[in-house]
């Protein structure tokens, strides 16, 4: 019995370890090569060196790919993030017909693949008579990230008691003051992780921005493409990478600390229940 | 000061379902006015009629004579505390209870001054800075109040406020809940499920049953003199008994208990004949050694007693098939006879104990006006 749970124990361990190297590995193996002097990603280790890093901050058509990205990744969770909040009121409305049909068409992109509504986007585009464009691209991104809003804010928005909003329309606040005054604060966690996740998701989208992207002014992920086939430009990619791989830790790590801590500003600290009874009692 | 509401013709229907059924109600000015009735009787759709949440499919909402219709609920001079308190989490007490004055629009200087004064009024000046959730269930209740309060409406809507504390806590804040409406002079208006709530606040009560008003009166009025069977039953009177009025006796009207057993009612409608509803009061009920004469005597047997404490409540079985309840007192001596199952005594019950209810119970379509 004793040996049974014995060998039960130690599979699992080693089923966790397997899996933690799955997932990490390749993360662990781009750092590695960030630093090594080699020209060619292959080991042994030839020697440490930040010149690769030095390099890709040089080449100006690297950087100009990565602050394209950054922008649009910041106009896109700030938009698609604001029209999650509108379709999240509207989904929560209590009377809304066909609401299975609206929900349908609104989370239809998460299963839509993205070569296919860039297509569908190209298409529009000309048949509109407009050249593709950045601003084609930063709408594409907008799509794919509205269902991600949604199902950050709706769930939030649902969580909260409708009698706040009725009690601050009780004490004189109009409908849009109402909203400003109570709901807007109330959802201020959840706008935040809607933010992140849709910058996440523009930043990370190659079809549609390779279908999107005027030739010469490329995204990140549609210039690391090419540039992945130029083998003396490897190194850089590498070295870019392992930055982009410590700097999406650092933000998920900061979203999770910085929604706790606007909950807590928010809210304040809950009381344990047995502070709450003294405080009672002195105060009966 | 003003403050009368009036309900006329009231209805309200969600789909097919009526939950308000055409109510006819007149709450007086600065009185404490109760809507007692079971969940579902529609009596919170009723104060939300009031509030301005929801719009009346036909009939009017009075305030001071004005009708409502299309007032939106920011400009009613009405305010509600709700039954989940509603607390703007993210605010500290001061900013919840300045809010409708800020709102308003009232000056900085002032907004402090009042806020002040009603976080004095209900004890919670100390608390001015934290967040509802630092509060405990009894506090968050007084802040909803004084929020309420603070705008010094013409009615006060109260949505089961105390439903969710403690019993201890509830009787406590039911007696400063009345003190402060009669200091204030505001109209109350008062939704609940609980009859001891009701009773022990109220000026008056309506009791609703379906979606319409089954009696208004005063507490007593009600308790006492329960004009339906839904009243009486929902007052928790345990004796509600079937009965033949066979026609005239003394003050009041022979009751046919059972083949032989006539007992005299004075009490509610003694003009009915027929078969009739009769409620008879538990602590008006003596009992008796089995074998006491006289009129409005019945034998009977114990078939349970349950100790109180103050006394016993005794069921018993009377000789014509009905179980009949009554609340003992204790006796000073010792030697005061125990009501165990099986033993046989003779229950009196005095004819101004024995109140028949009126055949086809009034309806609140017909119009009743508070007295």
């Amino acid at each position: 019995m004793m040996i049974l749970r014995g060998v039960g124990r130690a599979s699992l361990a080693l089923y966790y370890w397997a899996f933690i190297v799955f997932l990490f590995a390749p993360l662990v193996v781009i750092v590695v090569f960030a630093f090594n002097k080699s020209s060619t990603p292959v080991l042994p280790i030839a020697a440490f060196s930040t010149r690769w890093f030095e390099l890709a901050f040089a080449n100006t058509q690297l950087t100009g790919a990565l602050v394209r990205s950054a922008a649009i990744g910041v106009a896109t969770g700030l938009f698609a993030t604001a029209l999650g909040i509108m379709s999240s009121l509207g989904l929560s409305a209590s009377r809304l017909r066909l609401r299975a049909f609206v929900v349908a068409i609104l989370l239809l992109p998460l299963v839509v693949p993205y070569i296919s509504l860039a297509v569908g986007l190209l298409i529009l585009l000309n048949e509109l008579g407009l050249q593709i464009s950045l601003w084609a691209v930063f709408l594409g991104h907008v799509v794919i990230a509205l269902p991600f809003s949604i199902l950050v804010v709706l769930p939030r928005l649902r969580s909260l008691d409708p009698a706040l909003v009725e009690a601050a329309r009780d004490l004189g606040s109009g409908e849009v003051s109402a909203f400003n005054l109570v709901t807007l604060p109330l959802l201020v966690p959840s706008l935040v992780s809607s933010f992140l996740i849709c910058f996440i998701t523009s930043f990370d989208e190659f079809a549609i921005a390779s279908f999107l992207a005027p030739p010469g002014l490329p995204t990140y992920p549609v210039f690391l493409y090419a540039g992945s086939r130029t083998p003396a430009l490897l190194p850089e990619l590498i070295a870019i990478g392992s930055i982009i791989i410590v700097a999406s830790l650092v933000i998920v790590v900061m979203a999770e600390g910085g929604r706790r801590w606007a909950e807590q500003r928010l809210i304040g600290q809950t009381a344990p229940a047995a502070e709450n009874v003294s405080m009672l009692a002195s105060d009966a | 000061m003003g403050g009368e509401v009036r309900l006329v013709k009231l209805v309200k229907q969600f789909g097919s379902f009526s939950a308000v059924d055409g109510i006819n109600l007149t709450i007086p000015a600065g009185t404490f006015f109760s809507l007692l009735g079971p969940s579902g009787c529609g009596k919170t759709t009723t104060l939300r009629l009031v509030a301005g949440f929801e719009q009346p499919t036909s009939g009017e909402v009075l305030l001071d004579g004005v009708d409502l219709a299309g007032t939106p609920p920011n400009k009613r001079n009405v305010n509600t505390v709700f039954q989940s308190y509603a607390l703007f989490p993210h605010l500290k007490v001061f900013d919840n209870v300045a809010f409708g004055l800020r709102r308003a629009g009232v000056d900085r200087a002032q907004i402090t001054r009042r806020v002040g004064e009603i976080l004095d009024q209900v004890q919670l000046s100390r608390f001015a800075s934290r967040k509802p959730a630092q509060l405990s269930g009894g506090q968050q209740q007084r802040v909803a109040l004084a929020r309420a309060l603070v705008l010094k409406p013409a009615v006060l809507l109260l949505d089961e406020p105390l439903g969710a504390l403690d019993a201890k806590l509830r009787r406590q804040l039911q007696l400063e809940l009345k003190a402060l409406q009669e200091q204030v002079g505001i109209t109350f208006f008062y939704v609940t499920h609980d009859q001891e709530e009701a009773i022990t606040m109220s000026d008056q009560i309506a009791v609703m049953n379906s979606g319409h008003v089954e009696q208004v009166a005063s507490p007593r009025e009600i308790y006492e003199e329960p004009s339906t069977a839904f009243v009486a039953d929902f007052l928790g009177v345990s004796n509600l008994i079937e009965a033949q009025a066979t026609g005239p006796s003394g003050d009041g009207v022979a009751l046919q208990l059972g083949p032989g057993i006539t007992v005299e009612a004075d009490r509610g409608d003694v003009a009915a004949r027929g078969a009739v509803k009769v409620v008879i009061r538990p602590e008006r009920i003596r009992i008796e050694p089995e074998g006491a004469t006289g009129t409005n005597r019945v034998a009977a047997v114990v078939t349970r007693s349950v100790y109180l404490g103050n006394g016993a409540r005794v069921i018993m079985q009377l000789v014509t098939g009905q179980s009949i309840v009554a609340l003992a007192q204790n006796a000073d001596d010792d030697d005061a006879p125990t009501w165990s199952p099986g033993v046989r005594v003779t229950c009196s019950i005095p004819p101004a104990a024995i109140r028949v209810l009126p055949v086809g119970a009034p309806r609140s379509d017909q119009p009743v006006s508070a007295p």
